[in-house]
């Protein structure tokens, strides 16, 4: 049987049902990456210039990962998912630049998602991508379809239930989740998925504010309703693909009534730049939220994280204990 | 109305010249300088890049001197300058100033969105006096560019150092002042009559060196701490496809009719870089691929935590063309020295190729 590898980093968490599925259904099998360690961020940032970003260093670690586990590796050049907004240079570039740095890869099946360029050109693409694996372009019409549903119920499953990405894929395939209690206070997570769901590069983020009794919501819980119309109120016309991750989610949390939010970054990171400033400034606006923003790269001792998150749950529990002296 | 514009090399002068005939009011920013740096570092969100800081720090100063309408280019797809207006305009209201921000979609509407603009600033003003003031502007423009090319060839090689910088200083100036085409030739004529009486150096064959990367960073001098003056000073002669007049031309009128001289460089980067990444991420790999044989090296500017100028970077090394590549990486934390040591150290081993070639 065909092996397609599937790095664990980047778009991995937006889409890996419905990757999976693709492959799967034109009789693949699909091999993802283990989780990242040290041991993969290392391999990753030895290979690149000093100046990519950490979800790009790890990218490269988690294709390292994957040479000789595989016959082939996918690597998506993903444009722009809706008309007019398009997505970092990185993400652009991607398949080529896996190339460039680490040559001893397996072949890359690579495809461009432009929706700009109509929908006739899109199916193209998926055809040229499906003709790896099948000479029959029903079985890729068929598979294709399959991996669309699947999208779809992966995303209706992370509204409907409140799940975080790697939950959700749990639960696909069949684990348990234990449900949270809704009573519970919520901490607000924004950013892209690949900074809030890899534990190496966090810290361990989600389970920390967990344990410090804490319910967690992230970008992915919310409707596309929802965080279009905070797209609208704090920049009006979105412009990056995934704005709704940071400007949409961070706008709709703050007014959402949760104790507090925290904005995640990658060092060097140009759209959330912008995108995170946005938020911020909203945050400083609107003086309802505890707003913190972190910072992450290579460097980041763990210990530093710690600190912060903890100087940060005092100070919500600390205005929650002023404001309930002054109701009494 | 006060309009008001950032800066990027000498555009302001064919902007001046546009905005004057239209009768316009407007400001005109001092030129870059540490104060503006310093402000727009000040009030730029942490990870931005250093066209952003600039250009922020000119619109801040606009703004001191009573402009209300700032002009910005922006769009889609295009690294994130399309983004820049939005959150210029944000922090320009957070210190109080109540500015407006008109920005030109460069990547879509071309010349008809900046003509629709300058109507629009105009108060309607009748085509034919836009379009004959836009004349004028690109003239200046085509000018200096044509003025600059000549310094670039002379700065090398002339005997007394700094003679061609200092004419190009004044040409600079007499192309401001000049205010209809007749004086304009005359100042063409003038200076590139001047520049060829230059006592130079017959005998040298300078090292050729092209300058790629981020279109802000080559070409606002002042962000990329004069690198080419420099370069110069160092007995090499600088080339650059990249001018503020090529930009526009091609930006502005010959994309929409089809014709791309970017093709070339895309073609020639297709076996490293299959797709278009934004910003100059494309031509940059383009361009080391196309001048490997012809250049002795490159110098390759890009801001610090330009997205596509990093994807390029990565995919540089692997390319078959060879050619040494010193990319110099622009913010506010760069020091002169350091980089006279990085550009000294890489004309010595361009210096040892070219001799180890020749022995050969």
């Amino acid at each position: 049987m065909v092996k397609v590898g599937i790095p664990r980093a980047l778009l991995y968490y937006q889409y890996y049902p419905m990757w999976k599925t693709f492959f799967e259904e034109l009789g693949a099998e699909v091999v993802v990456s283990p989780t990242t360690t040290q041991a993969t961020l290392s391999a990753g940032l030895s290979r690149v210039v000093a100046d990519t970003c950490l979800p790009v260093k790890v990218f490269c670690g988690h294709v390292l990962a994957l040479v000789d586990k595989c016959d082939y590796i996918f690597v998506p050049a993903l444009r722009s998912v809706k008309s007019r907004i398009y997505n970092c240079s990185k993400f652009l570039g991607l398949p080529d630049m896996t190339r460039a740095v680490i040559p001893e890869c397996p072949p890359i099946l690579d495809i461009d998602i432009d929706i700009n360029k109509g929908k006739r050109r899109l199916y193209q693409e998926i055809y040229r991508l499906g003709r790896h694996l099948s000479r029959s372009p029903l079985k890729v019409r068929k598979a294709a379809l399959a991996a669309w549903q699947a999208h779809l119920e992966y995303k209706e499953l992370m509204v409907n239930e409140s799940l975080t990405p790697p939950q959700a894929i749990a639960r696909i395939s069949g684990a348990e989740i234990p449900s949270h209690n809704p009573s519970q206070p919520a901490i607000a997570l924004i950013g892209h998925p690949y900074l809030l769901y890899d534990e190496l590069i966090n810290h361990r983020l989600i389970y920390r504010l967990e344990q410090a009794g804490y319910r967690v919501l992230t970008p992915e819980m919310l409707t596309a309703e929802q965080t279009e119309t905070a797209i609208n109120r704090l920049t009006g016309q979105p412009y990056w693909t995934y704005e709704e991750e940071v400007v949409g989610s961070g706008g709709h949390y703050l007014e959402s009534g949760v104790e507090g939010a925290i904005g995640v970054i990658a060092f060097g990171c140009g759209p959330d730049s912008l995108m995170m400033d946005m938020v911020q400034r909203q945050a400083i606006k609107l003086k309802t939220t505890p707003f913190m923003s972190l910072t992450l790269e290579e460097h980041t001792g763990e210990a530093g994280v710690v600190t912060r998150l903890e100087a940060f749950l005092d100070m919500i529990q600390r205005r929650k204990r002023r404001e309930a002296e002054l109701c009494v | 109305m006060r309009i008001g514009v950032p800066h990027m090399g000498n555009l302001y002068i064919p902007l001046k010249a546009l905005l004057e005939r239209l009768e316009l009011d407007f400001i005109i920013p001092p030129v870059n300088n540490q104060r503006t740096l310093s402000l727009g570092v000040r009030y730029s969100p942490e990870g931005m890049c250093i066209p952003f800081k600039l250009t922020l720090g000119n619109l801040i100063e606009a703004a001191e001197l009573g402009a209300d309408t700032m002009l910005m280019p922006s769009g889609s797809g295009i690294c994130r300058l399309g983004y820049y207006a939005k959150t210029q305009e944000q922090v320009l209201h957070s210190l109080g100033y109540d500015a407006k921000i008109v920005s030109v979609g460069v990547s879509q509407r071309k010349l008809l969105g900046l003509l629709e603009v300058i109507k629009h600033l105009s108060n309607n003003a009748p085509w034919s006096k836009i379009i004959s003031a836009f004349r004028f502007g690109l003239t200046k423009l085509n000018i200096l560019d044509e003025i600059e090319r000549a310094v670039q060839k002379v700065r090398p090689i002339e005997r007394v150092k700094g003679t061609a910088n200092q004419l190009f200083a004044q040409a600079v100036k007499a192309t401001e002042q000049a205010d209809d085409y007749q004086s304009l030739k005359r100042v063409q004529a003038d200076y590139l009559e001047h520049l060829n009486q230059v006592e130079r150096d017959e005998s040298a064959e300078p090292l050729v060196v092209g300058i790629i990367g981020e279109f802000y960073v080559l070409l606002e001098p002042f962000s990329n701490m004069d690198v080419e003056k420099e370069l110069g000073r160092l007995g090499v002669e600088v080339r650059r496809s990249l001018f503020t007049s090529e930009w526009t031309k091609f930006s502005l009128f010959l994309n929409p009719l089809g014709v791309n001289e970017k093709d070339r460089l895309h073609k020639a980067a297709m076996p490293y870089l299959k797709r278009d990444i934004g910003g100059e991420g494309w031509e940059t790999v383009g361009e080391k691929v196309l001048h490997a044989k012809d250049y002795d090296g490159l110098v390759h500017l890009a801001p610090f935590t330009c997205m596509p100028e990093i994807v390029a970077q990565n995919i540089m090394p692997s390319t078959k063309e060879n050619i040494p590549v010193l990319t110099i990486l622009c913010d506010e934390q760069m020091g002169k020295p350091g980089m006279l040591t990085r550009l000294e150290a890489f004309v010595d081993l361009l210096k040892h190729r070219r001799r180890a070639k020749v022995k050969v």
